[in-house]
């Protein structure tokens, strides 16, 4: 210490040291600033497939085919729906659509909020099966249950419509009194076996959206 | 003025006489050490309330209910009011204690005006006053540490810039000490960046006396906005701390500052590269990713600068660590340095992409930048007081112990605070990205992330607790030496030569010891260039070097700020998008007067785990009527991009009333003022007629009767919430302006372009029952 040469400045009492600076210190200073133009060129340079919307394309792609490779497009009728309610796996999927969008309204378990209740076998706009999917598609009651066309793809109104199908019936507690009239039980499940789930094969996937 | 004329035209080169002190004349003079008084008090004071006011929010968090009834206590609007006091108050007195002792001293003296001193300090606590009044009764422009209105705007600017930059200047002017220590280079930089931050940032047109419309919208407002709020961070609570550290720590530890190449080169970078980096803030949203890009690289070239200062405060103690053992002063200057270390590379790294894609909307940022607040800023002040207190009050320290103690109770308490809330961060980051093995969200429910770390949230209260306790130590620590202060202070009269015009350069900065070594010239230049000798002149002339240093923010911010207003493919144009109508704007007001934003984003960024959360990611051509964007940067609620005709009017009627009922666990507070408090539908046409002013398309009827415009579609509402359901005669109330705004955030990108013969076009949630009702078509977008 007592051979690092002082600078003559003194303010207030205040001096300086005249040492030079720490190398580390330059070195990541000067490796940082020559990061920079690489990071651009290689983000900005015109190469495709490297922006952020870009990649969320491809991210969303891959999704996608994760999700519903298995399934294809769904359509959106009473069979359809009858055959994924049959599915435990595939309600799991449209229990998850369920949580994400509808319990701040139809509670939870389905009880009903300010969203009629979905575990009794009453209904205000449901007659057949297939009405749950166009009620969730469409929207009804002058907004009261918005239309979710925009928001979510077809397979996931099916799905979702199958989860909300199976709450029927299970008459959750605390629920709203019920609503509408009482309309037929649903068509018997069709029987399909659900396959083992080490069918997809990756390469089948490639050639989908 | 002679002196000025004297130094400025000062020139080396022409005159080769020695500077004669004997020839020049003594002045005698004393430092004005009653303004710092005032400044150091007002700081303590302003450290309690803001402290006070952030356990107060901390605590309304974990108890939503606790402000039931009071709508001036709820968080949103809290929320500003602790930011601005933290930042504007606490930190601002603190520099400006920090500034007049040590610039007075650094000048060898007295400020330029004891007058304008005085009005800058009554000035800015009447600033304060006004901002404390202003925010919990909901007058925000709704953009974070820029909330204040626009008269309190030009308050601000002309005490800020008039008041103190022109007796600061004035007093560099009138110096007796030839060279400008580096402390005084920092203030420099402060003085004249932050100026033009806010001036540049806060240029509104007023509808009415408290109520302001940006003149940039969407994506440039954001923009703008984080220009202005990264670099408050960095010209606020950052270089006047680093001129505090330049003095005080020396000072306190009697040790010579570690390297003067050092404190020119990272000045110098700092000020450069900082002005740069406020797009990080924005990484992933609807800005240009080109300023992104530039945004995160800056900040990382910024890490070196940043850790240049903490290297010269930390090595000034080499050789003085047992005097930091013995003195409190030193402990709380050597945590506060460490801290500035820690949020310094924390930054760079929050700045890249990747992991801002997590951090950001998270707890991460609010533990980033309270690490700051309590360990950088807040443990420099409190030093900084407790070297003063004994010297402005000329007594004692009334106890060191409690020095002591609030040293190691003010730590615990930020370790406390900081680590369950980066905890909290990590934790909901990761929650909110996580996918099961199916594709689809873990935790699709918001909620249930929120309540995971509602315990952390807990912990937060109980550190900040901790701090405050501290702080109350320094109040009583401070009030009790003032107590033994003496009847009348000792002025002491100080003489030091005036400036004489000519002054000749050290000879050893111009010459090398390679002049009579056989070596390039160029080289020779090179060594003689490395000593620094030409910024020993700049430091000689204080008009010029506030010249360059305006210069090197304003060029910075130039090139970063023309490309964003002049590239029209920056913001695609979306036909579809169509102005607010006149309730809907009524409505957006109250949304940025109860501080929604300070909870919830409207941002939706390109992230898959995001989009199958909220919606469609948000198109910077979305934005182009939002004055002032509400972008916001925390998720403590969901995301509200998409929220128009996501829940039925009457839903949203009743999760006013009270959250809790509609989504169990919410940390939301009721909004009943909302539900009971009348809309003046007369006072929503300077709103219009401002928004009209900037650019927006309204009809005549709308300029003209706008709230019988605003009546109807009240009126179609309120009918809607009847038929959904939902109580009748609602359409006077407030929250029906609010619904009005809600319903319609976020759908017009989604509305096909009809001929424009449909009036009903302008009601979207009637119109999103009625039609297209045969097409269950999937949404084009999401489907892709």
């Amino acid at each position: 210490m007592s051979e690092t040469p002082k600078t003559e400045h003194v303010y207030d009492g205040i001096e300086e040291y005249d040492n030079p600076l720490p190398g580390w210190w330059k070195w990541l200073f000067i490796v940082s600033i020559i990061f920079c133009p690489f990071y651009w060129m290689f983000y900005h340079g015109g190469a495709s497939g490297r922006s952020v919307e870009d990649i969320y394309n491809v991210a969303l792609a891959e999704n996608t085919r994760l999700q519903f490779a298995e399934i294809g497009e769904l359509k959106l009728d009473e069979p359809t729906i009858l055959r994924f309610m049959a599915k435990p796996s595939w309600l799991k999927v449209g229990e998850s659509v369920f949580r994400s969008n509808c319990v701040s309204c139809h509670g939870r378990a389905g009880e009903g909020k300010v969203g009629p209740n979905l575990t009794d076998d009453e209904y205000k706009n449901v007659t057949h099966l297939a009405d749950i999917a166009s009620v969730i598609n469409n929207g009804a009651g002058n907004g009261a249950m918005p239309k979710w066309s925009n928001r979510l793809v077809v397979n996931e109104i099916v799905l979702v419509a199958a989860y909300v199908a199976t709450l029927r019936g299970t008459h959750a507690e605390g629920g709203r009194p019920p609503e509408g009239r009482a309309i037929a039980p649903w068509p018997d499940p069709i029987a399909e076996p659900e396959l083992p789930p080490e069918d997809p094969p990756k390469n089948q996937l490639t050639e989908s959206p | 003025m002679d002196t000025l004329v004297a130094n400025e035209s000062e020139q080396p080169d022409d005159s080769h006489a020695k500077p004669n002190v004997s020839n020049a004349q003594l002045e005698t003079f004393s430092y004005d050490d009653s303004i710092v008084r005032l400044f150091s008090i007002a700081t303590i004071a302003w450290a309690l309330v803001a402290t006070v006011v952030g356990v107060i929010v901390a605590l309304l968090l974990v108890m939503p209910t606790l402000g039931t009834g009071l709508p001036w206590l709820s968080f949103g609007r809290l929320r500003p009011l602790h930011t601005n006091a933290a930042i504007f108050a606490f930190a601002g007195n603190a520099i400006f204690a920090a500034v007049y002792y040590s610039t007075q001293r650094l000048c060898k003296a007295r400020m330029w005006s004891d007058t304008l001193s005085q009005i800058h300090f009554w000035g800015w606590q009447l600033i304060i006053v006004l901002a404390a009044i202003t925010l919990p009764l909901g007058y925000s422009q709704g953009r974070e540490y820029a909330e204040l209105e626009w008269p309190i705007d030009i308050l601000i600017a002309i005490i800020w810039l008039f008041v103190f930059g022109g007796n600061f200047m004035m007093t560099l002017i009138k110096r007796r000490e030839r060279h400008m220590y580096v402390a005084l280079w920092f203030y420099i930089a402060t003085i004249v960046t932050v100026a033009v931050l806010h001036v540049f940032n806060n240029l509104v047109i007023p509808a009415g006396l408290l109520k302001g419309y940006s003149v940039y919208a969407g994506v440039q407002d954001a923009f703008m906005q984080w220009w202005y709020g990264h670099n408050a961070v960095a010209f606020f609570l950052t270089t006047p701390f680093l001129g505090l550290m330049y003095y005080f720590l020396p000072k306190a530890a009697e040790r010579p500052v570690f390297s003067y190449r050092l404190s020119i080169i990272h000045f110098w970078s700092l000020v450069f590269i900082y002005i740069w980096a406020g797009p990080h803030h924005l990484h992933y949203t609807a800005l240009p990713e080109w300023a992104s890009t530039l945004g995160m690289l800056f900040s990382v070239m910024l890490w070196m600068p940043s850790w240049g200062g903490m290297i010269n405060g930390l090595l000034t103690l080499r050789g003085a660590w047992h005097k930091v053992a013995a003195d409190p002063v030193l402990k709380f200057f050597v945590v506060g340095v460490t801290f500035y270390g820690m949020a310094t590379f924390e930054g760079p790294m929050l700045s890249i992409k990747s992991v801002n894609a997590l951090s950001h909307y998270t707890d991460w940022t609010i533990a980033h930048v309270h690490a700051g607040a309590l360990g950088w800023n807040g443990f420099m002040a409190f030093g900084m007081l407790y070297w003063l207190l004994p010297r402005i009050f000329q007594a004692k320290v009334w106890s060191e112990k409690l020095v002591s103690l609030h040293f190691w109770i003010g730590t615990i308490g930020i370790l406390l605070y900081i680590i369950p809330i980066y905890a909290a961060g990590l934790m909901q980051g990761l929650m909110w990205r996580a996918m099961d093995e199916t594709g689809n969200l873990s935790y699709p429910d918001f909620i249930e992330t929120v309540q995971s770390i509602v315990p952390l949230w807990w912990l937060r209260v109980i550190g900040g607790l901790f701090y405050v306790a501290g702080i109350v130590m320094l109040v009583i620590n401070a009030l009790m030496t003032w107590m033994g202060r003496p009847a009348t202070y000792d002025v002491p009269v100080y003489t030091a030569p005036r400036l004489t015009p000519e002054y000749q350069d050290d000879p050893a900065s111009t010459t090398s010891p390679l002049d009579d070594v056989p070596v390039l010239d160029l080289a020779k230049k090179l060594d003689t260039f490395g000593k620094m000798g030409w910024h020993r002149r700049w430091e000689r002339l204080p008009v010029m070097f506030t010249v360059l240093t305006t210069l090197a923010v304003v060029i910075a911010t130039l090139f970063e700020l023309i490309p964003t207003f002049l590239i029209r493919s920056n913001v695609p144009t979306i036909a579809t998008v169509e102005p607010y109508t006149p309730l809907e704007l009524a409505g957006r007001h109250l949304y940025v007067s109860e501080g929604c934003y300070n909870c919830h984003s409207q941002m939706i960024r390109p992230i898959v785990s995001e989009t199958k959360r909220y919606g469609e990611y948000s198109k910077p051509g979305e934005f182009i009527y939002d004055r002032p964007f509400q972008w916001g940067s925390r998720r403590i609620g969901p995301d509200l991009a998409r929220e128009g005709g996501r829940q039925s009017s009457y839903w949203h009627w009743e999760h006013f009333k009270n959250p809790e009922d509609m989504s169990p666990g919410s940390v939301m507070p009721s909004y009943e003022h909302l539900l009971e408090k009348d809309l003046n539908f007369d006072e929503i046409a300077p709103h219009v007629r401002a928004a009209a002013y900037l650019g927006a398309q309204y009809s005549d009827e709308d300029l003209n009767d706008t709230s019988a415009v605003a009546y109807r579609q009240a009126e179609r509402i309120a009918a809607e919430i009847v038929s959904q359901g939902g109580p009748p005669l609602t359409f006077e109330k407030q929250a029906v302006a609010l619904i009005a705004y809600l319903q319609r955030v976020g759908i017009d990108l989604f509305r096909t372009p009809e001929p424009a013969a449909e009036p009903a076009a302008a009601e979207p949630a009637v119109e999103a029952g009625a039609s297209d009702s045969q097409t269950p078509a999937p949404d084009q977008d999401q489907s892709e």
